[in-house]
């Protein structure tokens, strides 16, 4: 049934759970922009060309507290650097297009897409590179208007008292994407030796290197874990490695067109 | 001091070169080569640490002194359980980001956020 529907009803079915649920997210995005001084239009301008939540948050929050402008940039560039480690893992799929095409697809990538064409080319063998493009394009759209709106409340209400609760909108992603990640005990315990270097790092640091040093240190334990786990040959029934299976039905899971 | 929309375009433009470099290279540079076997073993495990990373910063650090507030910001923990619940039994993120702005903005009436 769902072949004889055209390919781009088809992709844009597949992105329609991301693009909604950026909905919310944007405009609580576009509410602290506009906080932070943004106008609509710039709002705008740095959804499209920036479009990622995490960037944009960050950039908010650093605004309204006057941080100089290269030390934005400068944190802005860690924390976008975990596409760096997305981008080598679903480079395998998009082999042999042409630079153009590398070039716009590396500019619309982020965290959720990235999630969504990841599952797709790992399960589903005529998903191609342009269905990826189109599904982030699709959410490209979805977070710049949602963005812009958010802007133009900004603009209409006072939100300066909520502020700190839309903050909570950029939260509850990660932890999100974290439940969305976790497939073992193993994750779990990853994710809780994270937690728990992040805090300490920051705390020591005083700065948001101290991310980029949870994130390194953390995964490459989890690596070594796993890794010896597999080498001693005590993979199959490992507690550790055992899979977590969700509560949701199976329906609601491909519904989803999430992990 | 007040940064003007020209300050904030040039912002912009410098923000989409930082976010842009990170997601282009690595990209350009697999898609000819092949990425050795342990390095996608290891990225595995980047994503979650990050995450956890960024979620622990904001319901356990204060960010303008980066000190640690333990359970100073209750709303937050808590609506952060809703959360979670959520995400693992909806697998939505709409759902979850609705939840969680809800659930904070109710606790916050009565608790730190």
């Amino acid at each position: 049934m769902e072949k004889t529907e055209a390919r781009w009803v088809e992709v844009f079915k597949v992105s329609l759970p991301l693009c909604l649920s950026y909905v919310p997210i944007g405009l609580a995005c576009g509410i602290l922009l506009h906080a932070a001084g943004f106008n609509p239009l710039l709002t705008l301008l740095v959804s499209v060309l920036v479009f990622s939540g995490g960037a944009q948050f960050l950039i908010a929050s650093m605004l309204t507290t006057n941080t100089p402008m290269q030390t934005i940039v400068i944190m802005l560039f860690f924390l976008e650097l975990r596409y760096a480690l997305l981008g080598s893992s679903l480079s395998q799929y998009i082999k042999g297009t042409s630079k153009k095409f590398l070039y716009f697809f590396a500019v619309s990538l982020n965290d959720e897409n990235y999630a969504v064409n990841y599952l797709k080319f790992a399960t589903d063998k005529s998903w191609t590179p342009k269905d990826a493009l189109a599904v982030e394009h699709w959410s490209l759209l979805f977070w710049s208007v949602a963005n812009f709106i958010g802007s133009l409340v900004g603009n209409l209400l006072p939100m300066e008292n909520y502020l700190d609760i839309v903050d909570f909108a950029l939260t509850a992603m990660f932890i999100y994407m974290i439940v969305m990640q976790i497939r073992n005990k193993l994750t779990i315990l990853v994710s809780f030796i994270s937690g728990v270097i992040a805090i300490v790092a920051l705390v020591t640091l005083k700065s948001t290197m101290g991310l980029i040093v949870a994130t390194l240190l953390a995964s490459f334990i989890g690596f070594m874990i796993e890794h010896n786990i597999v080498k001693k040959g005590e993979a199959k029934g490992n507690f550790w490695l055992k899979k977590i299976k969700p509560k949701a039905s199976r329906k609601v899971i491909s519904k989803s067109g999430e992990k | 001091m007040q940064y003007s929309s020209m300050d904030h375009f040039i912002l912009i433009i410098c923000s989409m070169i930082a976010a842009f470099i990170p997601r282009f290279l690595p990209l350009k540079f697999f898609s000819t080569r092949k990425i050795p076997e342990w390095f996608n073993e290891w990225m595995k495990y980047v994503p979650v640490s990050l995450f956890t990373a960024l979620v622990v910063r904001d319901l356990f650090v204060n960010t303008k002194t980066y000190t640690f507030v333990g359970l100073e910001y209750m709303a937050k923990l808590l609506a952060a359980i809703i959360v979670i619940v959520v995400a693992y039994r909806s697998r939505s993120m709409g759902l979850s980001v609705l939840f969680g702005l809800v659930a904070v903005a109710i606790l916050a009436t009565f608790l730190t956020v």
